[in-house]
This record gives C-alpha cells, sequence and structure tokens, in this order.
C-alpha cells in the first residue's frame, strides 16, 4: 500500500479508476491499518471495480468470493477432498500399509477465504455482495475479518502470513449485522458529481471530447433526476457512452445517437417510455 | 510537529466531538473511536475535509449515520468543501397523494355504495384501537396456524442437504462413515436441493374505508408471521408502515395491540398507488417482493389519479412469485371490480378474492392449498 493517499491516487488514476477523496481515505485507511472495508452504494456506482483497480495497482492476487443464498463454509474456506482420502485409503489397504493421518494438507481443497490468508505476498480479497448471503454466514465471517484467521478442527489456526486487502460490498438488499460493520471501515459510494463523471467516462471511453462527454453527462444527470424504478450508475453512463460512440460513428447525429441507444442506460421498459416522454428536456443541449 | 502530538494537540477536540456524536444518537463504539484515533496517527489529516473522510471511514457504519456525522462534525471542525452525497433509496415520504393536494377528483365507484367516499387524503389525530380476538377468533387463528405451512408455495433451495433420495452422492458423509467401518463403504449416502417455504410478503390497507377488517387482517398477519419461515408485512393508509418486528410477539392481543403506536395512518386517507410505489422505490423492500407470494390486503378504492397505483400493481406483479389481492368488497357474489383503481390492476393481479375477516381469510388459505 502506497504510504501516501496522493500516491495512490495516481496510481488509481493510471489504472483508469478515479476515485473522489472519500473513497480515496477510506481505501488508504483499510491498507495502512489493515482493516477491511465495507462499501455500499447502488448498484453500478463501482464498488466492485475497486477490488479489481487495488488487485492490479497492489500487484496482489485478487480472491473473489461471490456471496448468495445458500453459501456455506464449505464453498467460502475449505473441504476436504473426500474422494482423493478414500482413493488414499483403497491404495494404503492394497499395499497393506497404514494409511497415516486423513486430515492432512494434501487432502485439503483451499476455497478463497483460506487462499487469501496462504497468498504469499497477501492477495486482494472480495467478498462481493455480502448482503445475498444469509445472514448466518456473516457471523461465520468474524473471526476471519477480525483477525484474518481460520481454525480447521482438524488442522488448527491458520493465521495470514500477509493480511489480504479485504473489500466487502453490499447493496443493502438487508441490514448487515453490527457485529460485522464492527469489523470493517465504512464508506458509502454515492453517484459521482458531474466534473468527475466527465473524467471518468472519459477515461474509460477513449476518443471522446470534452464538448460530448459534458452532453451525454448532462442528459445523465438529468435521467437520475426522474422518477425512475432504477436509477443508471456509472457503469452504465460508460456503456452508453461507448454506445452513443459507436452509431455516432456509423453516421448518427450525437442527439439521435443519444436517443437511439437509451437502452443502455436505463434497463427497465417503463424508465424508458419516461426517459421518452421527457426526451425533449433531457437531450436538449 | 508528529503525528503523535498531532493527536495529543487536539485530544480533546476529538474527544468532545466523539461525546457530541454520542449525544447526537450516533453511538460509536470504543474500539471503533480507537481506530479513529489510530486513523488520524496513520494518515495525519491534511485539512478539515481530509479529517472529515477519516471520522466518515471510521465512525459511521451506514449512509443514514452520515446524517448525524456531517452537522456534528460541521459544528466541531468547520464547514469541509467535500460532502457526501445522500442518495435518496427511497422516494420522499412527503409525496403529494396523486392528483395533488386539495384534489377531490370524483370517485366513479359503480359498486359498493359510499364505500367510496370513505377513501380520503387526511390522517386522523387519534390513536387506532385494534381490538382483542374473541374466543372464535383464537380458534380460527390456531387452524390458520396449523394449515399455513402447508398452503404457501414452494421453491427448491440452492443448498444441498442429506436425504435417503436424490440426484448427488454425499461422499462426504459416506467418507465419514467408511472411516468406522474400516474403509467399507456399506450404504451409499444421497444429497438433494430439499423444497423450501417461498417468501411471503403481506400488504394491509388500513385506511379508514378499511377500518372494520383491519384488526382481523393483522391477527391473520400475525399468525403469518409467527408460523412461517419467512414473512414480511407493511401497512399502508396514507404512508407505508414495516410492521413485522412487532407482529412477531407471541402473543396475538400484545402484538396487534402494539401497533397502535406503530401505524399511525390508520383509520385516515388512502393512498395506494403512492403508498406502493414508497414500497417500490427502496431496494430493500424490493428484494422482499422478489419471487415471493404477494397478498394485498385492500379494497382498491384508490382516490384521484389510479395511474400510479396501476403501475405499481404491475411492477409487484412482475416481482412476485404470485400477487392475491384479497378484498373484503369481493365477498359479496354481485361484486364486479369495476372502480377504476381495481379495474386497472385486475389485468395484473393473479387472483381476487373476498377476505373480510379471519374465517373467510382461512377459507382463502384453503385455497391455496389446493392449488
Amino acid at each position: 500500500m502506497p504510504a501516501d493517499q496522493d500516491v495512490l491516487d495516481r496510481r488509481l488514476a493510471a489504472e483508469g479508476y478515479l476515485a473522489d477523496e472519500g473513497l480515496l481515505t477510506a481505501v488508504h485507511l483499510a491498507g495502512v491499518l489493515g482493516l477491511p472495508l465495507l462499501l455500499e452504494g447502488e448498484p453500478g456506482v463501482g464498488k466492485t471495480e475497486v477490488a479489481n483497480v487495488l488487485a492490479r495497482v497492489l500487484d496482489r492476487e485478487l480472491i473473489r468470493l461471490q456471496c448468495y443464498e445458500g453459501l456455506d463454509a464449505s464453498q467460502a474456506l475449505y473441504e476436504w477432498d473426500y474422494p482423493k482420502q478414500l482413493l488414499s485409503l483403497r491404495a494404503a489397504e492394497v499395499e497393506g500399509r497404514g494409511v497415516g493421518d486423513l486430515y492432512r494438507e494434501e487432502f485439503l481443497l483451499q476455497r478463497p477465504l483460506l487462499r487469501s490468508l496462504r497468498a504469499a505476498s497477501g492477495a486482494v480479497l472480495l467478498i462481493d455482495e455480502i448482503d445475498r448471503a444469509d445472514s448466518e454466514f456473516e457471523a461465520f465471517l468474524l473471526e476471519f475479518l477480525g483477525d484474518f484467521q481460520i481454525t480447521i478442527p482438524e488442522i488448527g489456526t491458520i493465521r495470514a502470513a500477509s493480511a489480504p486487502f479485504v473489500i466487502l460490498t453490499s447493496n443493502r438488499t438487508r441490514e448487515l449485522h453490527d457485529a460485522l460493520k464492527r469489523r470493517c471501515l465504512y464508506h458509502w459510494i454515492p453517484f459521482p458529481d458531474a466534473e468527475r463523471e466527465r473524467a471518468i467516462i472519459r477515461a474509460q471511453a477513449p476518443g471522446l471530447d470534452e464538448r460530448s462527454a459534458a452532453r451525454l453527462v448532462t442528459a445523465v444527470h438529468r435521467i437520475r433526476g426522474l422518477a425512475l424504478l432504477k436509477r443508471p450508475g456509472i457503469a452504465e453512463s460508460v456503456s452508453w457512452a461507448r454506445g452513443v460512440q459507436a452509431l455516432a460513428r456509423e453516421g448518427s447525429s450525437w442527439l439521435e445517437a443519444m436517443r437511439r441507444s437509451a437502452g443502455l442506460l436505463v434497463k427497465h421498459e417503463e424508465d424508458l417510455a419516461l426517459v421518452g416522454r421527457h426526451a425533449a428536456e433531457v437531450f436538449r443541449d | 510537529m508528529t503525528e503523535r502530538s498531532l493527536v495529543a494537540r487536539i485530544g480533546d477536540h476529538v474527544h468532545g466531538f466523539l461525546r457530541d456524536l454520542h449525544d447526537q444518537g450516533l453511538r460509536v463504539p470504543v474500539p471503533r473511536q480507537r481506530i479513529f484515533l489510530q486513523a488520524i496517527e496513520a494518515a495525519g489529516p491534511r485539512d478539515a475535509t481530509h479529517l472529515y473522510w477519516i471520522g466518515a471511514a471510521t465512525l459511521t457504519t451506514s449512509s443514514e449515520d452520515l446524517e448525524v456525522y456531517s452537522p456534528t462534525f460541521e459544528r466541531w471542525f468547520g464547514e469541509v468543501t467535500a460532502r457526501p452525497v445522500r442518495d435518496q433509496e427511497s422516494p420522499d415520504d412527503e409525496t403529494p397523494a396523486p392528483g395533488g393536494e386539495g384534489d377531490e377528483a370524483p370517485f366513479t365507484a359503480t359498486f359498493g355504495g359510499e364505500a367510496g367516499l370513505k377513501a380520503g387524503s387526511s390522517e386522523r389525530d387519534r390513536r387506532p384501537v385494534f381490538g382483542p380476538a374473541s374466543e372464535d377468533d383464537r380458534a380460527v387463528l390456531s387452524l390458520l396456524r396449523r394449515e399455513l405451512p402447508s398452503a404457501v408455495p414452494t421453491v427448491r433451495s440452492r443448498r444441498r442437504r442429506p436425504a435417503r433420495r436424490g440426484p448427488w452422492i454425499d461422499v462426504a458423509r459416506i467418507c465419514r462413515e467408511s472411516w468406522r467401518g474400516h474403509g467399507e463403504i456399506l450404504t451409499l449416502r444421497r444429497r438433494t436441493r430439499p423444497r423450501r417455504q417461498r417468501r411471503v410478503l403481506l400488504l394491509i390497507d388500513v385506511s379508514g374505508s378499511m377500518k372494520q377488517h383491519s384488526s382481523d387482517y393483522l391477527r391473520f398477519a400475525h399468525a403469518v408471521v409467527g408460523r412461517l419461515e419467512r414473512a414480511e408485512v407493511f401497512t399502508f393508509g396514507t404512508r407505508l408502515t414495516r410492521v413485522t418486528g412487532p407482529l412477531r410477539a407471541r402473543d396475538v392481543d400484545a402484538a396487534v395491540g402494539s401497533l397502535s403506536d406503530v401505524v399511525l395512518d390508520a383509520e385516515g386517507g388512502t393512498r395506494i398507488g403512492a403508498s406502493l410505489q414508497e414500497f417500490l422505490g427502496n431496494a430493500r423492500y424490493v428484494t422482499v417482493a422478489r419471487g415471493a407470494l404477494v397478498i394485498v390486503l385492500s379494497d382498491g378504492l384508490e382516490r384521484g389519479d389510479c395511474g400510479p397505483m396501476q403501475a405499481a400493481v404491475r411492477r409487484l406483479s412482475l416481482l412476485s412469485h404470485r400477487l392475491l389481492w384479497w378484498s373484503p368488497l369481493a365477498c359479496d357474489p354481485a361484486y364486479r371490480p369495476v372502480t377504476r383503481g381495481m379495474s386497472a390492476v385486475l389485468g395484473s393481479v393473479d387472483a381476487l378474492a373476498g377476505v373480510r375477516d379471519l374465517r373467510t381469510a382461512y377459507e382463502q388459505v384453503q385455497t391455496l392449498v389446493r392449488e
């Protein structure tokens, strides 16, 4: 982790991620203090991307645990390779020798959490959409997040040689436990202001001139102001910018291209109809 | 100035700030306060804005906390140049009723006598009284509790469980057992994906026109919350209120009685469309409705513009597994859903049924079992 926040800022920007000061401070502190970072915000504001970019910036392996309802320890932590154990048992029987310890390292299947502890030079561990997992799973994570260690009954406690940089993301589809939040730094990623979004779009859609980016971002902000079922995130505005660029290259006027590709920005039929009804004010210069 | 002396120098100020945060309602546990101080030492704040973000990352645990944190910080350290944009997760509670305040659009109910005229926009001042259950009610509630678990539609779980029959071999269990038999596999164990109840969401209309049915509906909701694995209950009149928590109390009278303090818009006006849109505007609530058995208990008498109600019900229908509409008016065999509100939503509803009390609710639950 760069010792200076400005260096971190420059290195994230070099990877195409333009973070505001709040997010930069949170990421920097998570690295310096060695604490997990919980990121919340609406879908598409760049929560997952932070982990992707950090892995590149820190030159560490990115290990991702995608959470879902029903996720349990054997899928997140470790599992014993039972068929291998059984074959070993059979082989020992045939050869007439003792089988030895069946719960040794070679029979251990490492899942993302254990892998992140054992990564030699540390890893960036992304625990994505923790709100989708059962609440019991949060309780299960507490030992890991608190001390970066895991207890395997047959082997003992495994501690991280080099603590992983842990990022948890949540879309707030349910309230997380206080015990989990207490162990993490917290940052809410808001929609970016117009200036930052222009810069992000220009970084992600090369070749876009300043004026076109400004027109796109103005339209995006006007659309976010409508009573939509789902307000578009940065990911959507970037893909819209790329779509508009593609249509403009084929000969469409810029405004026409914006109208035609509005489906890249809003993904509900009702929202598209609403944008259509406000087309005159949304797409005007 | 060293970093440690920085903390020492602003120590009193920081402790005063932390005490003030506590007084303002943001109770930060001591370990987090310590992390805040460590963060100040580690990062060495450049200016007030930087200090603001250090505090935001270490002292808050949700975007709501920022609403307390930001003004308190400003009082102690002055205004900062950067401020988090509080993203609105749900539409404003004060959204005016469709048609606007004071809009008394003509109501075109052609059935139900004066029922439509009872649907107003005002909230009444006194507390509603949800009365105790009678002996008959308790008998029906007991029947309901028995029937409910088997009546709810199920979905196949993603999580595999040990089972007598199933498409997957349970190697882990076979191996564990074979250690005891010196490596011999005596029984082939299997796993399957068991079925589990779908989530149930009740949206209960507690407006003035539903006054005589509200208590029974809430008692029904108490049985649902107490008996089913995953159930959520909301009431609506002029606003939306989540009442799942209070309904978890064991005794039905205590649970329903406590709602008098929570449901402040009962026996008042009706804003079905606005209330349902408030529900759908909250991402957490939308998750509750996704794939669920959704039951709306309402007479559907909407005042003013029915467009928002139609749009909200359509979206609820798309989100849910099944959307049932239980109306007291439909108990009358002569009932025809021709009011503007009901006729508009009828196409989105899987079934419209008559439920006016616990007995009729029980009959409908039995119908669910048969389906």
